[in-house]
């Protein structure tokens, strides 16, 4: 999962991304003004955008409106300073799904994302199961049968972001430009070294789950 | 404390005095009546004695003496109490006498003398009159013939009516009271209805509803009109401040969160997970650096709510006189480090010593404040202009900066509290937006002003003025 983060505030921008990178495994972008932030969510296939109100250059609001008039999909979780009504009504009205009132908790800033992720890929559990295996979101941990499967980092990425759309084509592109952020350097092959990872830890004789369709992508199914 | 009522104390008031009044009415009235009685008792006396000494005529011999005719003595004044009468002649030789007559002394001198006596346990009055001349008067009768009359009344008449009379009027005073009292109460509750009304009033004032509605009664009282405006002005005075407190705290509230916010962001990120000593002490130092920018944001705050505190003239200082220069020097010098670091040049050009009587630590102060704002705003390589001068009354100070100059739309707005023109740059700098406010705010406390003035691209001027000390 990739999420954008337009804060001006650089140091609880860092931290919001240290921790999503740290506790949701996500890649995150930083940006650090309004118009630095469309820029990137119009240009980058997000899963979620976090956006401070009081930012320069173009302010939270105007983003929002201008995102949602441009039909961007992502879901948006509002930073905000301010928690009166009339603000939060107005806010989920120009098409907010969440907000969060500052100081928060990081605690719950990332589970709000995960549901939030969640709900804008058409999931509504925690743990997202696919035949017999079980992936937790919340604590990062995939069981098969029961019993934990140990996985590395990068092959529980794929596996949960495949996960989220089950049933569905995923190409290579799209995994690499949900999987890493913006300044990673990008080479396909690498998935196929964690397709294959998990084919090995997951699929026991018969049984596909990762199928590849050649020359369109992987597709996660029973 | 202990409490009182007006209308009690009007009551009271009204009550004793018409009580006063009414006894003061009494014995006026007894007391001239009783006198008027007296007067006409006396009258009385006076015709009876003159009508026993008529009774007195001469007898119709050759030397005639004097005669009394006994038998047309009038009745008593009063029926079962016999009047006492005495005729002497000039020689003191008694013509006539009542029945009865006590030893009686009266003053022998005058021509008429009243007294007053007990006698057969009766109150008399009587009266002696001398030098009456007889009035059978013919000729060949001696002409010196003059009589000495004594006649006296018992006064329990004149007593009885003034008894009954003090009677008629302590009951007329009763009645009267009995009237005037309630009517007087009734008045008085009635007139300070208004007073209770405003009251009522008055307490349904809150903080959330500063509108006093003191009913057309009490606005149609003379009395109460005065102090309903001054409750009404004072309200609004209240509400102003009220609210700019609230505003205040609000603000502040607000802006606290975000350095909070980081703060907090950074333990919980801290805590996400095991680290390494060096990421813990990393991660404290980053605590400590988030910490100063609160403590910089809590003291920019109470040194605005100090200045408008002392603007508002609730706090008292000690002032010296100085030289307006002098702080402007100090406060260059607190600021080149930041300026060269930005490679940016301050002039300061100044003539003559300007004297003005203020705090030397506030002044500076507001100078860093502008020159701060000039230093962020002026491109590097450029400079920052400082001009001390002054006109007849006050001393002024002027800093140019040659940045991008501020909106026009945007020059009212830049000394409101927590205002940032492009939050970007002043959070690179780690200003709150209050550096201003708290500029303005003292110099208004010193009672003068501070005009910014900006051109797009030639960059903005704030010229302060301050009043000289003559």
């Amino acid at each position: 999962m990739r999420v954008l983060i337009v804060e001006d505030e650089r140091r609880l921008a860092e931290n919001v991304a240290r921790s999503l990178r740290e506790g949701a495994g996500y890649a995150v972008d930083c940006c650090f003004n309004g118009e630095d932030g469309l820029y990137m969510a119009e240009n980058n296939p997000y899963d979620l955008l976090i956006l401070d109100l009081m930012i320069p250059k173009l302010d939270g609001r105007t983003l929002l409106t201008r995102l949602r008039s441009q039909a961007a999909r992502f879901p948006v979780l509002i930073l905000t300073a301010r928690d009166e009504k009339e603000s939060v009504v107005a806010l989920l009205n120009a098409g907010a799904d969440d907000y969060l009132c500052k100081p928060f908790d990081l605690g719950e800033l990332m589970a709000r994302s995960k549901a939030l992720i969640r709900r804008g890929k058409g999931q509504t559990a925690a743990v997202l199961k696919v035949a017999d295996i079980e992936i937790s979101t919340a604590d990062l941990t995939v069981r098969r049968g029961g019993k934990p499967v140990p996985l590395t980092a990068m092959e529980y990425r794929v596996l949960e972001y495949l996960a989220h759309r089950p049933g569905a084509v995923v190409s290579k592109t799209e995994l690499l430009e949900h999987l890493y952020d913006f300044n990673w350097e990008r080479f396909s092959n690498v998935i196929e070294v964690y397709i294959s990872g998990l084919r090995r830890k997951l699929e026991h004789g018969d049984t596909k789950l990762i199928h590849t369709l050649r020359g369109q992508g992987y597709m996660l199914r029973a | 404390m202990r409490t009182h009522s007006i209308a009690q104390r009007l009551i009271a008031a009204v009550v004793v005095s018409q009580l006063l009044l009414a006894i003061g009415l009494f014995f006026v009235t007894v007391y001239f009546t009783h006198r008027q009685l007296l007067a006409a008792f006396d009258t009385e006396l006076e015709g009876r004695a003159m009508s026993i000494a008529a009774l007195v005529h001469y007898s119709e011999e050759e030397h005639p003496t004097l005669e009394f005719q006994q038998d047309m003595v009038p009745p008593s004044l009063e029926r079962g109490h016999a009047d006492l009468y005495q005729v002497f002649d000039q020689n003191g030789k008694a013509i006539a006498q009542s029945n009865k007559w006590p030893s009686l002394s009266l003053p022998p001198a005058a021509r008429a003398a009243y007294a007053n006596f007990e006698w057969n346990g009766e109150s008399y009055r009587a009266l002696r009159l001398k030098s009456v001349p007889v009035l059978d008067r013919e000729a060949g009768t001696p002409a010196s013939d003059f009589l000495t009359v004594t006649y006296a009344s018992p006064t329990s008449p004149v007593i009885r009516t003034v008894a009954r009379l003090r009677l008629y009027i302590a009951g007329g005073c009763v009645l009267l009271l009995c009237v005037t009292v309630p009517l007087a109460i009734w008045g008085l509750r009635r007139g300070l209805r208004p007073l209770e009304d405003l009251a009522a009033n008055a307490a349904l004032i809150s903080t959330s509803n500063w509108e006093l509605n003191p009913g057309a009664e009490a606005m149609a009282t003379r009395e109460l009109l005065s102090l309903t405006q001054a409750m009404t002005s004072m309200l609004q005075g209240l509400h102003r401040a009220f609210t700019q407190q609230r505003e205040f705290l609000a603000n502040a509230a607000h802006e606290l969160k975000t350095p909070v916010a980081i703060l907090k962001s950074t333990v919980q990120s801290l805590l996400q997970r095991p680290r390494s000593s060096e990421e813990y002490r990393a991660g404290l130092e980053q605590c400590l650096e988030d910490m100063a920018r609160l403590e910089k944001l809590l003291h920019s705050m109470l040194r605005l709510a100090r200045a408008e505190q002392w603007a508002a003239g609730s706090l008292q200082r000690d002032l010296a006189d100085i030289d307006l220069r002098s702080t402007c020097d100090a406060a260059v010098d607190s600021i080149r480090p930041l300026a060269h670091q930005r490679g940016v040049q301050i002039e300061v050009s100044s003539n003559g010593p300007i004297p003005v009587r203020a705090d030397p630590e506030d002044l500076e102060l507001v100078w860093i404040n502008l020159l701060e704002n000039a230093v962020r705003f002026t491109p590097p390589s450029s400079s920052v202009r400082v001009l001390v001068g002054s006109d007849p009354q006050h001393g002024v100070v002027e800093i140019a900066d040659s940045g991008p100059g501020i909106p026009e739309h945007e020059l009212p707005l830049i000394f409101e509290r927590f205002h940032r023109g492009d939050a970007s740059r002043a959070r690179d700098t780690g200003g709150y937006g209050l550096g201003l406010s708290i500029a303005k705010a003292v110099i208004e406390a010193y009672g003068g002003t501070i005009i910014p003035k900006s051109e797009a691209g030639v960059g903005t001027r704030m010229i302060v003025s301050i009043p000289k000390q003559s």
